[in-house]
């Protein structure tokens, strides 16, 4: 089953649309994302809410749910 | 002037909880002595914390001098072992502490580094060692809290085995892909990554000071108070935000061992 999401990049407040299946992983739509805003190689997370989706969990796993907008955050790794 | 201005941590022993006798018996181990490690040595110093083990690699080098409080020109010349003169600059802020530096990546010293000490403190640039750190941490059952930060954004988060979420429970195959690579701000010193890293020294100070106030809290026993998520700094959009990491069943830290 198809499920229409937003997701909104934390560093722009941009927002895309996206229409992915439910069996999708995290990693896969935050490749998806990283690639559509065209983002510095690096390391990102999406959360919803408070929760950071763990990476390799489907969205129906993950519970998302259509219509959910989840945030692409950077993971900033310098130090 | 009276005896409360002649104890120099009379101000630190009046909040309740603080125990600074814990402090200043605590055994901290320091991985990274870049922005983050400088900073976080500042404030270990200047809370009491005398007994740190400082682990870094690197050479100073002039790209680093905008945001290392303990480093100057002429480390930068000398190219002088960035732990040795963090070292020397916790001496200088305080005389009673007994810091150790140790030139060489974390990966390369012994396991029992990590059971000697109380808290391990995470100032390192690059995922591989993260994992590292955070796995050797929780595997001797040590307190491990995590700092990173880029531009104007930065992250802390703190693993307390055997409970909860680890460092490594958060990650995803973003993080995988970039295991290698050195998010250093270092510049022309960089092996695997360029450009440097964006970074300044005002998001340097916010991260530091969350992670030593964390470890505050643990040496005191007051981990009721302690972050068990990770806290996102972003200083662009004027955020800070708590997120909730869960224990993921398929992080290999949390496997059999």
């Amino acid at each position: 089953m198809a499920v229409r999401i937003k997701v909104k990049n934390a560093e722009t407040g941009a927002t895309v649309e996206m229409e992915l299946e439910q069996e999708n992983t995290v990693d896969e739509v935050i490749e998806s994302a990283a690639t559509f805003w065209s983002k510095d190689m690096g390391a990102y997370v999406l959360r919803k809410g408070k929760k950071v989706l763990r990476g390799g969990t489907s969205l129906k796993d993950a519970g998302v749910r259509p219509e959910d907008v989840l945030e692409l955050i950077p993971d900033p790794e310098g130090g | 002037m009276g005896e409360a201005d002649d104890d120099r941590f009379d101000r630190a022993r009046r909040i309740g909880w603080l125990d600074i006798g814990a402090v200043f018996r605590a055994k901290i181990l320091m991985i990274g002595a870049g922005a983050l490690g400088n900073e976080v040595a500042k404030d270990l110093a200047l809370s009491g914390f005398g007994k740190i083990t400082v682990v870094d690699m690197d050479r100073v080098v002039a790209s680093n001098l905008s945001r290392c409080l303990f480093f100057d020109a002429k480390d930068a010349d000398d190219r002088r072992p960035k732990s040795e003169a963090i070292c020397e600059g916790v001496r200088r802020l305080s005389p009673q502490a007994d810091p150790v530096g140790i030139v060489s990546k974390i990966e390369d010293c012994g396991d029992s580094l990590f059971a000697d000490n109380d808290v391990i403190l995470g100032c390192l640039d690059n995922v591989n060692a993260r994992v590292h750190a955070n796995a050797h941490s929780y595997h001797v059952g040590r307190p491990y809290i995590d700092g990173g930060m880029e531009g104007f954004i930065g992250k802390v988060m703190v693993s307390l085995p055997p409970d909860g979420a680890c460092l490594q429970c958060g990650m995803n195959r973003s993080h995988a892909k970039i295991a290698e690579m050195r998010f250093s701000c270092t510049g022309r010193d960089v092996v695997f990554h360029e450009p440097p890293t964006p970074a300044e020294i005002t998001t340097t100070s916010v991260i530091s000071a969350v992670i030593v106030r964390e470890a505050l809290k643990i040496v005191s026993g007051r981990k009721d108070m302690l972050l068990r998520n990770a806290v996102y700094y972003d200083g662009q959009r004027n955020v800070c935000e708590e997120f909730e990491v869960d224990l993921n069943p398929e992080c290999p830290v949390h496997g059999p061992r």
